[in-house]
Parts: C-alpha cells; structure tokens; sequence
C-alpha cells in the first residue's frame, strides 16, 4: 500500500464531492418498505437531498422536512417541529416507519432526538447524523446500526438458512440484488438491510406512492436476529454487524471489504460453501467465475497501461481498486472523501481524503478517472478517459442497473473500463 | 450589524399585489409537510451565474456540496467558470466549538491566491450564523487586503424560502456592489437585466435582438454576468425583471434611490416575447426606437412562423393537461397556445392571485383552473380527451394509465425554451413526446395478468 493522507490540510473544500450524512441517513431509510424520511433541519437540507437523489435515480424521492426556521432554532428544543411534523405526515399517509435524522443546524442547536422519540406515539427510529462530521457512507452505515439497534427483537434462536446481508451505500440497487440471489443459490433465505434493490431500482409502480415504494419490511427488520450468518460489506457497515451481534449472540458474523475481483468472490464462495455444506457452488458461479478470468485476460492489454485516478466513498474505492488492479490497472491516486480504516485496504500508490482540485493538481499521474458525475469537467479539462460511477451521477440513466460486483459484474466493469482508455488512446489529440 | 438587510421588511415588499390581501406575508414552512429549497439555495440561484466571481459558502458540506454544478448557467467569461465550481469551508465539529471565522479569513485568502477572481461572494450558512461568525468584519477585512469586492450574503437556510433568499441576495448586491464604480461610457438605451440567470442560455435568445435595437445591456443580475460591469448599474436608463418577482425588491429600491424605472417581463413563448421586446422599447421611450422594435418583431415572428409552420400541422387539433406551479402555470400555457396547442387545464393549486387571473385570462372562459391537480388531472383527460400531460414526474402513470403523451415539465432542461428560438426547441420536444409510441408499449398488459 502507498502513502496516506488522512486530513485535508487546506482551509476549505474546492469542488468538493463529500456528501453528508443526513443523506447516506435519508438514503438508508428509502431501503425500508413505506419508510418516510424525516430530516430535521431547514427546508433546504431536505430540498437538497430530494432533487439530488431524484436527479440520480429518475425517480420520485419520498422525504420530509421539520422545517426549522430561524425563530424555531432559537425558542423550539425541537419537540415542537418534530412532534408537529410526524402529525402532519400522518394526516395524508400512514408509513409504516418514521426515520428521523438530523442535521448540522440542528445538532449545532443540540437537540435531544431520543428524548422526543418519546414524544411521538408512532413508530419511530432516530439518528443523528449532523453534516460537519462524516459522510454519506457514515450517514448509511449509523443508519443501520440505529434501526437494528431500535428494531431488532433480541432471541437466542437461530435458522440456519437465513442469512443477513448489510451493504455499504455505495452499492447500487442492482448491485444489492446481484449479492442477495448469489447467496440464495446456496440456499439461503437473505435479507438485506437497507434494500434499495427493490426500493431504489427504478420499477414502474402501479402508482407513486408518497412513502419509499419497496425496500425490507419493518416486521422482516424486528426478526432479523435469528439469522445463522451475517455478512457486512464494507468497513462502514462492521459497526452495524456488531450492533446485529448484541442482539443474538448465536449469529456468525463475516467481513467483506468489498465484493469486487476474483479474490474478494472467491472468499464470499468460501464463505458460502462452508456455512451451506455445499461441496460445489451452482453452475452458473462457476460459469461466470471463468468469464471473469477470461475477461481479465481480455482487458490486461489495456489495463496494464492505464493510470487510474478513482474518487468516492472508502468501501467504494477499496473494491474498485482491487478489481482493477486484479487485471493490471495501476491505481496511482484514490481520493477519498473522508477517512475510514478501508483507506489502508486501497491498493493505490497514494490514498488521500480531499476533493476534485486535489485530484486535478495531480493530472500529470492518470490516464483514466472512475468517478461521479463531478469529475466529468476535470476529465474535459484535463483531456482524461472517464467510467462514471458513485454518487450523483446526473449525466447519464440507469444508474440503479450498474453491476460491478462478483464474478458477473468484474467481468462487465473491466471491459468497461478497459474500452474507455482505449476509446481516449484512440482519439485524435 | 446595521448592513444586514430586515428580513421583516423584505417580507412585506411593497411592490408585491399579494401582500395587500394577506396578513402575515410569505408564511413559515409548516413541518411534516413542506417541499421546496430554502433561502440559501435562493441566494445561490441568484448569484452564482456570476462566473469570474468566486461563490464561498460558509458552512457545512450539505449546502454546496450537494448542489455545486446544478445549473446549466452558460457563461461567454473566457477562462475558468467559476459558477460551475464549489468553494466550501466545510466547517466542522471544531470550527462549530471554536468559531469558523479564520477558517473563513483563509479560505478567502486561499482563492485569491489561486483563483484570481473578481469578487467574493460570501454565503452564511444556518450553522455559521447559529455560532455567530462575524462573516460582514471577515468580508471588509479581506477586501481591504485583497483589494476587490468581498461581498456578504446573509441567507442562511432557516430564514426562509427560496424567493426571500433572492431578495437577500439582491439586498446584498444593492449594498456592496451597485453604484460602486462608474461606466465607460454610457447611451440612453442602457438597461439592467435582473432576474435573467441565462439557464441554457435562454438569454441569448433575445439579447442579439435588443443589441440589433441599439438596446444596450448595461449589466444584469446575473446571467452570462460580470461583477465589474453590475457595479455600474446605477447608470442605467431602465431595469428589466426578467420573469421573477421574487427579486421585485431591488429594482423598486433602484428606482428610489437612482430614479431608474422597472419594467416586469417574461420571454415564454412568443407573444410574450413579442410584448417583452416592445415593452422595453416603450419603456426607454424612443418613437424611433419603438418603431423599430415593432419591425422587428413582425420579421421574427414571420420567420419563426414559417419554422413552425410543420410542427403546427401535428399540433393541430391537439388537446394539453398541465400540471405545474407559479408563473409556468400560464406562461407554458401560453407558449403552447403559440404552438397550436389547445390547453384545456392548468394548475392553479400553488399560484398567486395574479397569478390565477394570468391563468384564467390565458386560457379563456373555458379552460379549466385546477385547484387539486392530482385528483382531476386524470378525469379531465377522460372527459375532455387529452393528448398530451405536462407535469411533474409523479404524475407520469396517470399519462400511462390514459395512454396518451408526457412531458416532464420539471425535468432539469438542458437546451433553452426561451425567446422565439427556444419555442422551436419546445415545439421539436413535444413533438417527439407526442409521437412517441413509449407510453402505449409500456402499458402493454403482462402475459400473466388477466
């Protein structure tokens, strides 16, 4: 591993792309079935998020504001607003779970979440996930501990078939899917939590609810702890298998960094065949086990002359990277937006937390940038060959239907990848 | 202290036909039940199109972070567009403890040094203005050591909608940057464009015209702007607020304290075009000046009618539901009428009562103002048998489950619709939604589903 740059030193953020944790919250809370997400905060937190995550997925976003103003920062502990808020929401529909998150404004304010939660005589799970701290990632991954944590029924029983999958947020609906039919065909019953892949995946439903339309079901949340395995995809979701644990100590928990390459799948088989029984996995893994070394073998050529400069959230730079340099991409620089034990898991020459003018002042070290939709500019400017991925991608549809992960997906994102340096090295310059 | 602008007083804008009727004006959000941004965006809507200025927001990542190149406000500025960039202190727990304000002081500092811009915009944020950072000394400090304009925008969020945050800005621009230098030189056709931001360029749409008048566009606020030249803006004959009343306050305030009249107009569609050109040209009140508008008015329209002539033909005889908010509530209603639309509905659910009386005057005795669009949307298409529904992406099954056409008329555009030009880009759209076989094929019935 390379050098690592854990804390920005410059007095300000240049084209950011940190995003806050009041939307890895709100995005984590659209994986749960008529879930409305409650940011308490001004009406621009939630305005932000809404038309960001709308402009990213194509679709409609269900969340709510507490509205706070100027006057009620001041006078109102925020009781008031949230109380007044969870009434009004009620009087149109009726969700089947409340998920509050706060903001900086009202963290700076100092609210008292738990103590209101007990206000409201509706279900409800709080966060607080303040925006001068953390990220979307830790936005998600505080998410899903609190609602195991408020959920989850405590039990010593266990299924040995049921398996509890809990995915970092950068993992795209499809991607979610991919991960839970892949352990169902070891025989497993699987439950993720958040599920955006059946929230989140862009279906036309029979009609737009005003609540997150699919997503795991309350009731299936209270009963996840008598799962026999949980598996936790990527460092920010380590917290939320542990807080699974406290609820039973019989379940056996499995790390992944992240779900990308052959030896990240191989482990995940590993995994599976020993908690199945199984002797082999089905023919289709094997199948598509081989297409990936194929198509590994079909991109090195390109790959293994490409300088890849990648940008996102950590559990996302760290599977990126890997699977790319399985075929001989050099990661020359990841830059992160915020700090996180996966920094040390890049396989990159220089792992920084920073933002896209950090990036550009070392564009003398990449051929090639994977990144969200704020580096198209920096790869226009900088004459770079560009794979978009991350949040937001504003540029292009289908965003929930991107699959990188397992066997499958590797296979799909390093043709990818290799094509479009090939495109640029093609071009006229 | 003393330059803040009052909130109080910015609410109750005399120039506003609304506030007569109404007690308490622009009401506070209601919580649980609340869509739409806050002030901050509002500021950040009216001055970034600035683009040789840079935009410095005070606060915490969610304000800039996830809103930074958003607009597709086009700008002619050679070099770096810094509209298109995000500048942020991205405070955080220590800077909330400790104060932000020699965060702030560097961060400025750091721009000049790399950016060179013409001006600092500073954007208090909710959470800068709950601790309290001085940002008007931090602002008068750096322009004394930089020497150009550093200018103070207080809209924190929580202060209000996205229309207050607009009149902040406007305040802060009056305030800082207006009346701060002289032109070179000036005529008597100089005007300001206010409110114009040149979203995909809508602006130049029309503004070759009003060059071709010998109409000069002294500075605007903002699109395709310059801080140098909206510093002399003192200067002009006549200010022009380009489709948005939420920035009423500032030209009503030029207008008291540089006796500079304001004209309100819209550049939808093409009688509003048409009317908009003349409306300047009366205002500037030239004889010459108005006859040749009135010619050049009837060459544009004749050459865009013989481009529109085809699109017609399709349009004819075709009937349009739209579900929108505010001034789109008529002024799409109108440029449809312009494209040989017959619009049968809008919605009048969040509009203003000038707003209701346009609407009503737009679409005639008979034309049906919907006050709960979601409900009788899909009943006036029954009835009435439209072809074609405009509105918000909720409303798309409704257009599916009565298999007829949809266009999204919130989605982020991206060419222009503005003046007589973007009405072509308009007509090609629908046209193409209208014939588009999209939204029959996917409401083919599943092979399992009886």
């Amino acid at each position: 591993m390379g050098e690592i740059t854990r804390r920005p030193t410059k007095p300000l953020q240049v084209n950011p792309f940190r995003l806050s944790q009041p939307m890895g919250a709100a995005l984590a809370f659209l994986g749960i079935d008529r879930c409305m997400p409650l940011m308490h905060g001004g009406m621009g937190c939630t305005s932000f998020t809404k038309v960001f995550l709308t402009r990213h997925f194509c679709e409609p976003i269900a969340i709510q504001t507490t509205a706070v103003t100027d006057v009620t920062a001041v006078l109102d502990g925020g009781d008031g607003s949230i109380v007044e808020a969870v009434a009004n929401i009620t009087k149109k529909v009726t969700p089947s779970l409340i998920g509050l998150h706060s903001t900086g404004l009202t963290e700076t304010k100092g609210d008292d979440l738990r103590g209101v939660a007990t206000q409201v005589d509706y279900p409800l799970v709080y966060v607080h996930s303040t925006d001068y701290e953390g990220g979307l990632e830790s936005g998600w991954g505080k998410t899903t501990k609190a609602l195991i944590e408020q959920l989850v029924e405590p039990t010593t029983a266990t299924r040995t078939d049921k398996v509890v999958l809990l995915p970092h947020v950068s993992l795209t609906p499809i991607e979610v899917e991919k991960i839970k039919e892949f352990i169902a065909l070891f025989g497993f019953e699987v439950h993720a939590l958040p599920d955006l892949s059946t929230s989140l995946d862009g279906h036309l439903g029979e009609k737009q609810s005003a609540l997150s339309n699919g997503g795991i079901s309350v009731e299936a949340i209270k009963e996840l702890a008598d799962a026999a395995l949980v598996i936790s995809v990527g460092a920010s979701m380590q917290p939320s298998a542990a807080a699974l644990l406290k609820k039973n100590s019989g379940i056996r928990h499995r790390h992944c960094a992240h779900l990308q390459g052959l030896e990240a799948t191989d482990q995940l088989v590993a995994t599976l065949l020993e908690a199945s029984g199984h002797e082999k996995p089905p023919a289709s893994v094997i199948r598509w086990r081989k297409r990936l070394q194929d198509a590994m073998l079909d991109s090195h050529f390109s790959l293994g002359q490409t300088r890849v400069l990648l940008i996102g959230e950590p559990d996302f730079l760290a599977g990126a990277g890997q699977v790319l340099s399985e075929a001989g991409a050099k990661i020359t620089l990841a830059v992160a937006t915020v700090d996180s034990p996966q920094l040390d898991a890049i396989p990159a020459d220089k792992v920084m937390v920073g933002d896209l003018e950090d990036a550009e002042a070392h564009q003398a070290n990449y051929d090639l940038i994977v990144g969200n939709y704020h580096t198209e500019a920096l790869a226009h400017r900088c004459g770079k060959s560009l794979v978009l991925r991350g949040y937001p991608n504003w540029e292009m549809v289908g965003n929930q239907l991107k699959n990188d992960l397992l066997y499958e997906g590797g296979a799909y994102f390093l043709c990818e990848v290799a094509n479009a340096a090939e495109t640029m090295r093609a071009a006229p310059h | 202290m003393a330059q803040k602008p009052k909130i109080r007083e910015l609410l109750d804008e005399s120039a506003c036909a609304h506030n007569k009727n109404k007690k308490s004006a622009c009401n506070a959000p209601t919580p649980g039940a609340t869509t739409g941004g806050c002030a901050f965006e509002g500021a950040q809507i009216s001055l970034f199109p600035y683009a040789d200025a840079a935009h410095l927001v005070h606060g915490p990542m969610t304000c800039v972070g996830a809103s930074w190149e958003t607009r597709l406000t086009h700008t002619s500025r050679p070099g770096r567009d810094l509209t298109q960039m995000g500048f942020t202190t991205g405070i955080s727990t220590n800077d909330v403890v400790f104060g932000g304000e020699e965060k702030l002081r560097q961060a400025i500092d750091y721009i000049v040094e790399h950016y060179a811009p013409e001006a600092v915009f500073v954007y208090s944020t909710c959470v800068t203005a709950m601790i309290g950072d001085d940002i008007d000394a931090v602002c008068r400090q750096a322009e004394q050591t930089h020497g150009i304009p550093m200018v103070p925008v207080h809209a924190p969020g929580f202060v209000g909608s996205k229309n207050l945050g607009s009149r902040l800005a406007g305040e802060a621009v009056l305030t800082h940057l207006i009346g701060t230098r002289e032109p070179k030189n000036t005529t008597p056709f100089d005007i300001n464009l206010i409110g114009e931001y040149n979203v995909t360029g809508d602006m130049w749409q029309y503004t070759p015209l009003l060059e071709e008048l010998g109409i000069r566009v002294l500075s605007t606020l903002s699109g395709d702007g310059r801080v140098a030249n909206i510093r002399t803006a003192h200067r002009a004959n006549l200010n022009v607020l380009v489709c948005a009343k939420s920035l009423i306050s500032l030209p009503r305030k030029m207008q008291e304290r540089y006796d500079i009249p304001f004209i309100s107009v819209s550049f939808y569609g093409k009688r509003d075009t048409n009317a908009s050109i003349l409306a300047i040209a009366t205002a500037l009140g030239n004889a010459d000046l108005i006859e040749r508008a009135k010619k050049l008015i009837a060459r544009e329209e004749d050459k865009l009618d013989k481009k529109l002539a085809p699109y017609r033909k399709v349009f004819q005889g075709k009937k349009a539901v739209l579900n929108t908010g505010g001034n789109k509530s008529w002024s799409i209603a109108s440029a449809l009428q312009d494209l040989g639309f017959e619009v049968v509905a809008t919605s009048v659910k969040k509009a203003t009562e000038a707003d209701k009386e346009k609407a009503r005057a737009t679409l005639g005795e008979k034309g049906i103002l919907m006050t709960n669009p979601g409900q009788e949307q899909a009943k006036i298409i029954d009835e009435i048998g439209a072809h074609l529904l405009l509105a918000g992406g909720r409303s798309l099954f409704t257009a599916i489950k009565k298999r007829i056409a949809f266009a999204d008329v919130n989605q982020e555009k991206k060419k222009s619709y503005g003046g007589y030009g973007g009405l072509l880009n308009l007509a090609e759209d629908l046209k193409n939604a209208l014939q588009n076989p999209v939204f029959n094929n996917v409401a083919r019935r599943a092979p399992w589903e009886k």
